[in-house]
């Protein structure tokens, strides 16, 4: 038998995360640090700083991934309510059709909101059919576009934590709450929010990064006119060839949305936040 | 049934799990190599006409799909042990590789079918197994035919039908050097361009970041035109879609695409193989045909219908082969100025 089996369980993963994610990092690392002439340089962050564009890159992605979490709550937490209140059949559909997506390529999703979004597609017609718009549009290579499709393919991201909350929760606070006369809107606010708040940061912090670092939709549903971050660090590499540049505009991205991370995540584990739960 | 864990039987067990992904590597025939070859029609085309044949002489080609600047970003990337044996590229990309010394020059010896292809098609670094010839493409129900490049900016019929791409594509690169000649710049001076884009971005119907993307938004009615290749225009086409290719009146640009030996290839002889396969008779005539329509550099190949619709020998003597030493100087330069005249 295993005498100390926390510690031999636990190798496989350490090994792996030291292998596939601290040695590149660690290899990204310097590579973002070594200049033309092999010296160490902080030149290639300084080259980005410097440049007003690059710098719009990055707030554009960091502002992205704050309007597709907003939009994915927004979407979100009605679906996690619906859930909430449903019968069982209706539960386990809630379930399936959060799931679904999932189970689909994320290339496949984006290139099906091309055929949603494109000029002939059932957003568009309609709007025309409905004479919301005097003729057919193209959301494609638009950001409404592109929050959308990110929002549809990040979804199960936020809903499936707050799903997993709710079916453990006791149905029993809110009946006290309601035979104590809370209005709906106070059951809400006072019990099932704070009962879902640790799993929406939980979501959120999945979602963001999620978006964040989207490459194939940006690029797919985006197109060339609009920049995010990882599209500029695969020009760096695939089209320009500067590895310490990407791997300096890469390590910006990661420390950029990390903060924005771990902000929410010591939300999360505020205490006022964390005693709600 | 209860499971003994003991330490051996652990370790067994994570080292199974962990040696995993190289097993089927492991396995693979010692006669098989990695080829690269363009997504879309180019990597299915490879795929399914030229692979076959190289398998009857015993080599198992694995075709993967990589754009050619993708190709040399990937080689440079671990240049000791080459992701690829055999690389599909056009002259730019060869220059580069040429230049980092990341592929073998080539004993012609060694292919049997050297001696059919066209003189233009050989190369001390490998054959060309194509000439590609690109142009405009456009939908002949939607829009007229386009005179060139310069009238897709300035006849109404083409505001916001048009599509483009950026610098990290052959095919538009070509495009937007030509546009700059007519301009009264070039491959040295691009700013004509940049002027006019600024100033007409709201004409363009749309900026896409891969030709395949083009394609996609044609086949959803999105646009009207793109820069393309004669072999877009016939794999369009192949699935039903009204589509033309127009000649600009300036020339239309040519480009060869070539097949190189990675330096370092795991196996040189099957690589031999593979090239003979693709500049055979037997490939390159199934690759003269629908949907691909490639014109062929060998020289018992006639030109098919297809090819003859869009190339004959006289666009060939008059295409324009564009100075890729000066496209390789400034493209890096290009792209980045690109994304900034466009970007919203």
């Amino acid at each position: 038998m295993l005498r100390q089996g926390g510690t031999a369980f636990i190798l496989p993963m350490m090994v792996m995360m030291v292998l596939c994610f601290l040695a590149p990092l660690g290899v990204l690392a310097v590579a973002s640090i070594t200049g033309p002439d092999g010296q160490v340089s902080l030149a290639n962050y300084r080259q980005f700083l410097d440049d007003s564009f690059a710098v719009g890159v990055l707030w554009n992605t960091i502002f992205l991934g704050l309007k597709v979490v907003a939009a994915v709550t927004l979407l979100g937490v009605p679906i996690a309510l619906m859930y909430w209140h449903a019968g069982p059949r209706w539960r386990t559909l809630i379930l399936i059709a959060t799931l679904l997506p999932m189970l689909t390529s994320n290339v496949v999703r984006t290139f099906a909101w091309i055929v949603i979004l494109g000029r002939n597609g059932p957003i568009s017609q309609s709007m025309v059919e409905l004479g919301l718009s005097p003729r057919p549009f193209s959301l494609l290579f638009t950001e409404t576009g592109l929050i959308m499709a990110l929002t549809q393919i990040e979804l199960p991201l936020l809903v499936l934590p707050i799903i997993a909350v709710l079916a453990t929760a006791d149905r029993r606070l809110v009946d006290a709450a309601e035979m104590l006369g809370a209005a709906r809107w106070r059951c809400f606010l006072t019990v099932l929010l704070p009962m879902m708040t640790p799993a929406i940061f939980a979501g959120w912090v999945l979602v963001f990064a999620s978006a964040t670092t989207s490459f194939v939709t940006h690029s797919v549903i985006g197109g060339a006119r609009l920049i995010y971050m990882p599209q500029f660090v695969y020009r760096e590499v695939g089209i320009l060839f500067q590895w310490p540049m990407a791997a300096a505009i890469s390590f910006l991205l990661l420390v950029s949305t990390g903060a924005v991370m771990i902000a929410l995540t010591l939300l999360a584990r505020h205490r006022r936040l964390a005693a709600c739960a | 049934m209860t499971l003994r864990l003991n330490r051996r039987n652990f370790v067994l067990g994570s080292t199974t799990l962990l040696a995993a992904p190289f097993i089927p590597k492991l396995a693979r025939a010692s006669n098989s190599i990695v080829a690269a070859a363009f997504p879309g029609t180019w990597e299915d085309a490879f795929r399914s006409i030229v692979a076959p044949i190289a398998a009857q002489s015993g080599v198992d080609v694995t075709i993967a799909p990589a754009l050619a600047q993708d190709q040399v970003g990937r080689m440079m990337a671990s240049a000791g042990s080459p992701p690829y044996d055999a690389l599909l590229v056009s002259p730019g990309q060869t220059a580069m590789l040429e230049e980092a010394g990341l592929i073998e020059e080539i004993d012609p010896s060694r292919l049997e079918n050297w001696d059919l292809l066209i003189e233009s098609a050989k190369t001390p670094f490998g054959p060309h197994v194509t000439v590609e010839v690109n142009g405009i493409a456009y939908n002949p129900e939607t829009v007229p035919t386009p005179s060139g490049y310069l009238d897709l900016f300035e006849n109404p019929a083409f505001e916001g039908r048009a599509a483009w791409i950026g610098f990290g594509s052959n095919t538009a690169t070509m495009a937007w050097v030509e546009l700059a000649k007519l301009l009264g710049g070039g491959a040295d001076n691009m700013q004509p361009v940049f002027d006019l884009l600024a100033e007409k971005i709201d004409w363009i119907g749309a900026i896409a970041n891969s030709g395949n993307a083009q394609q996609t938004m044609y086949q959803q009615g999105e646009i009207d035109v793109f820069m393309a290749s004669t072999g877009n225009v016939a794999r369009l086409r192949s699935l039903g879609l009204p589509c033309n290719f127009a000649h600009p009146q300036s020339g239309s640009p040519a480009i060869p695409v070539a097949i190189h030996m990675t330096k370092g290839a795991s196996n040189p002889d099957a690589v031999y193989a593979y090239m003979d396969a693709a500049i055979s008779t037997a490939a390159q005539s199934q690759l003269a045909e629908p949907p691909t329509g490639y014109v062929p550099t060998n020289s018992e190949v006639p030109f098919t219908d297809l090819i003859r619709e869009f190339v004959t020998p006289e666009t060939l003597a008059n295409a324009v082969y564009p100075d890729w030493a000066a496209i390789n100087r400034n493209r890096a330069e290009w792209t980045a100025e690109f994304d900034r005249v466009v970007a919203l």
